[in-house]
């Protein structure tokens, strides 16, 4: 049976050593496995106040690129 | 035609240099790993089966039989990457070779015996003993559950073996019948069926898999745990 053949143990044993212990664990874990995310709690919502520090565009028909 | 029956199962070389080293170490190349949160289909579903398998395996343990969940988690892919590569025709399956499943069996076996001696001496010891046995029979029966101690990594291993081999050598004989039945021209419907059948079977390799781990999870269980 060539399974018993102890010759080639040797170069079926190490490449096994490396594959399992080296390179899939070190597969698994690089790969992060995210879970599910859990649901999140958004804050309750202040209503908008007009005088609030907010971004206004100022539609100045001389600051306009010219439109055609 | 091969020589013998047993051509499969010759370590490959090509040339005179180990073609086994690279048969060994494919397996991983077909696992990609990703650090993005969002990735293609093939990696959602092997990170899920990996995650299948992780809670699956691990919540039977206690924190101290969680550490081995990386060692169990990439025995279980390796063992099952490789036995179903070797279903492919003309493939060569390394967990055919004694050489490979002895290597795997006996330190992990010795592994676990060592942190139940280490860590749980005397409880490891009385398990020697069943409970409720009679007094005359103690010394014998001492005797024989150390026998069974140590006959658990060869079993580990020769049942591998054993069955992966098994299974590829009925694959290959019923296959050549079948091709040699042609000329006669037998109702061939009934070959090939066999031939179907007996491959869905032998995908019971991942069951082997399943009985690798999970013999081997109940060793580390039994000996960490009690």
């Amino acid at each position: 049976m060539p399974q018993l053949n102890t010759t080639t143990w040797p170069t079926i044993i190490t490449p096994m050593l490396l594959a399992l212990f080296l390179i899939t664990q070190l597969k698994l874990l690089n790969s992060h496995l995210h879970p599910p995310t859990p649901p999140k709690f958004t804050k309750p919502k202040l209503h908008a106040k007009p005088w609030g520090p907010k971004w206004t565009k100022v539609y100045l028909p001389h600051s306009l690129p010219p439109q055609y | 035609m091969n020589e013998s029956l047993f051509t499969p199962f010759i370590t490959p070389t090509v040339l005179g240099l180990p073609a086994a080293v690279l048969v060994i170490l494919f397996p991983p190349l077909l696992i990609p790993t990703s650090k993005h949160f969002i990735n293609n289909r093939l990696i959602i579903i092997q990170q899920w089966l990996i995650r299948l398998i992780l809670k699956q395996m691990m919540t039977t343990h206690n924190a101290k039989g969680r550490t081995w969940s990386l060692m169990l988690t990439s025995l279980i892919i390796f063992i099952a990457s490789t036995n179903l590569l070797g279903l492919l025709p003309y493939s060569f399956t390394p967990t055919t070779q004694l050489s490979m499943n002895l290597a795997m069996a006996i330190p992990l076996w010795a592994s676990t015996v060592a942190m139940g001696l280490r860590f749980k001496a005397k409880i490891t010891l009385t398990h020697l003993l069943p409970q409720g046995t009679p007094t005359p029979l103690i010394p014998m029966l001492i005797i024989i559950e150390t026998v069974s101690l140590f006959i658990q990594p060869l079993a580990l291993a020769v049942r591998l073996t054993a069955n992966i081999t098994a299974g590829h050598l009925l694959m290959y004989l019923i296959g050549s019948s079948a091709l040699a039945m042609l000329a006669i021209n037998l109702p061939l419907t009934l070959i090939t069926l066999t031939i179907l059948t007996l491959l869905t079977i032998l995908e019971t390799a991942i069951a082997l898999i399943q009985a690798y781990v999970f013999t081997l999870l109940v060793s580390l269980y039994l000996h960490d745990n009690s």
